[in-house]
């Protein structure tokens, strides 16, 4: 292996090292962006929009009494029996631990 | 003359090699040396898997949230910075309630601050798997933190991004949270037939479909008997935005937390309104563009009727 060689390979393998160090650190953010230490970037795209919430769009939990849609064969996911109901969020204090 | 170009080329290439590694043992470090301190005081016995357990909010500004957030919801906080990782808790009376992690943002970018939502796994390795297996993908590897436990940072099939954990503390006990914490989630996507089949998949959900008056899709998460999140389709003439998750706390009054949001800098995207529920939610950004929602919660109205 000639001296030139011996320099290309190690420069190479300098390089590499860099740039997989770069890939380790960083996360793979739809930002785009690179990771700091603990912190895995902004990995969400810019920009928000929460127009056209009308009257019936509800995102909340219910209190116990919701009703059930129809029944669908058509859902890749497994709905839970119509004869349940839809649960509700915990309730109740935690006094042992105050407030959580 | 060619031997000293010649060493100077061995000496350059050396150099090379050696800033590599130098680099790589300086990366190691700061990633390894931030230990994030656990996500309760008081260590609990219970697992829940699917639920919400935990948040933690990317902003280029984390002075700037802790005097938005200890102003909204009466939140303090404790440093727990580490070389170059600022990292602060936010506490409710003194029990954590999420972590604010400082990320530069150079003048005039544009990113997207955020919150991210951990939800509770008892393997986050095999959670990893079935993340993989069903379209997601692994945003930051699985990693184990001395005081903490485990946790990785995934994408589901339409790019929402979430976290699972496995708290060395447990999970949050089933109780109704508290004014200033958090009390629900939802999802907020354009494909609820493929995000409901998904995390189904991954937290072994229970899935309820709810009638719609507005003729979009929602759905309810469910474990261990309680709603842990839900899924609900983008309005009609929303397919075009990014599917996420949005983290609600609980409030007293909607109305005045939006109030007093905007004039601690923050900003309304969404108007105090009458939810599912009977109370009212809104949904607000922080100064620095974070989202998150605000949610009424009678529990003295009893289960079972709206209010």
């Amino acid at each position: 292996m000639s001296a030139m060689t011996r320099r290309l390979t190690l420069t190479s393998a300098g390089l590499l090292l860099i740039a997989g160090l770069g890939g380790c650190v960083a996360g793979v953010g739809y930002d785009t962006d690179v990771a700091v230490g603990y912190s895995p970037g902004y990995i969400e795209p810019f920009g928000y929009d929460y127009g056209g919430w009308g009257g019936g769009y509800h995102v909340g939990p219910g209190r116990g009494a919701d009703r059930r849609a129809a029944p669908s064969p058509s859902h890749s996911y497994r709905n839970a029996p119509q004869t349940r109901s839809v649960p509700s969020i915990p309730h109740g204090s935690d006094g042992r631990r105050g407030h959580r | 003359m060619h031997a000293l170009i010649d060493r100077a080329r061995r000496l350059a290439a050396s150099a090379v090699v050696g800033l590599g590694l130098s680099l790589a043992f300086i990366g190691a470090a700061v990633a390894g040396d931030f230990d994030p301190p656990p996500i309760a005081n008081q260590p609990s016995t219970e697992h829940h898997v699917g639920k919400m357990i935990w948040a933690e909010l990317i902003s280029p500004d984390i002075v700037g949230a802790k005097r938005f957030y200890g102003g909204l919801f009466g939140w303090t906080f404790h440093d727990v910075s580490a070389e170059r990782n600022q990292y602060a808790v936010a506490l409710l009376d003194g029990n954590p309630v999420a972590g604010l992690v400082q990320h530069p943002m150079k003048s005039g970018e544009h990113r997207q601050p955020s919150w991210i939502t951990f939800l509770a796994v008892q393997d986050v390795d095999a959670a990893k798997r079935t993340v993989v297996e069903q379209g997601g993908k692994v945003l930051r590897e699985p990693r184990t933190y001395n005081s903490r436990g485990r946790q990785a940072i995934f994408a589901d099939p339409t790019g929402a991004a979430f976290a699972v954990i496995a708290s060395y503390s447990g999970d949050t006990p089933d109780f109704l949270a508290v004014q200033g914490s958090w009390i629900w989630s939802s999802l907020l996507t354009h494909d609820l037939d493929k995000e409901a089949a998904f995390y189904q998949t991954v937290f072994g959900y229970e899935v309820f479909d709810l009638e719609s008056a507005d003729g979009r899709e929602h759905v309810i998460l469910s474990t261990d008997d309680f709603a842990r999140a839900s899924v609900n389709a983008f309005p009609a003439d929303a397919q075009h935005r990014h599917p996420h998750w949005l983290n609600f706390v609980r409030v007293a009054d909607a109305a005045d937390a939006a109030t007093r949001a905007v004039s601690l800098g923050g900003s309304v995207l969404v108007p105090p309104r009458v939810d599912r529920h009977g109370g009212k939610i809104a949904v607000i950004a922080d100064p620095a563009g974070a989202p998150f929602g605000v949610m009424e919660w009678n529990d003295a109205d009893g289960l079972g009727e709206a209010k």
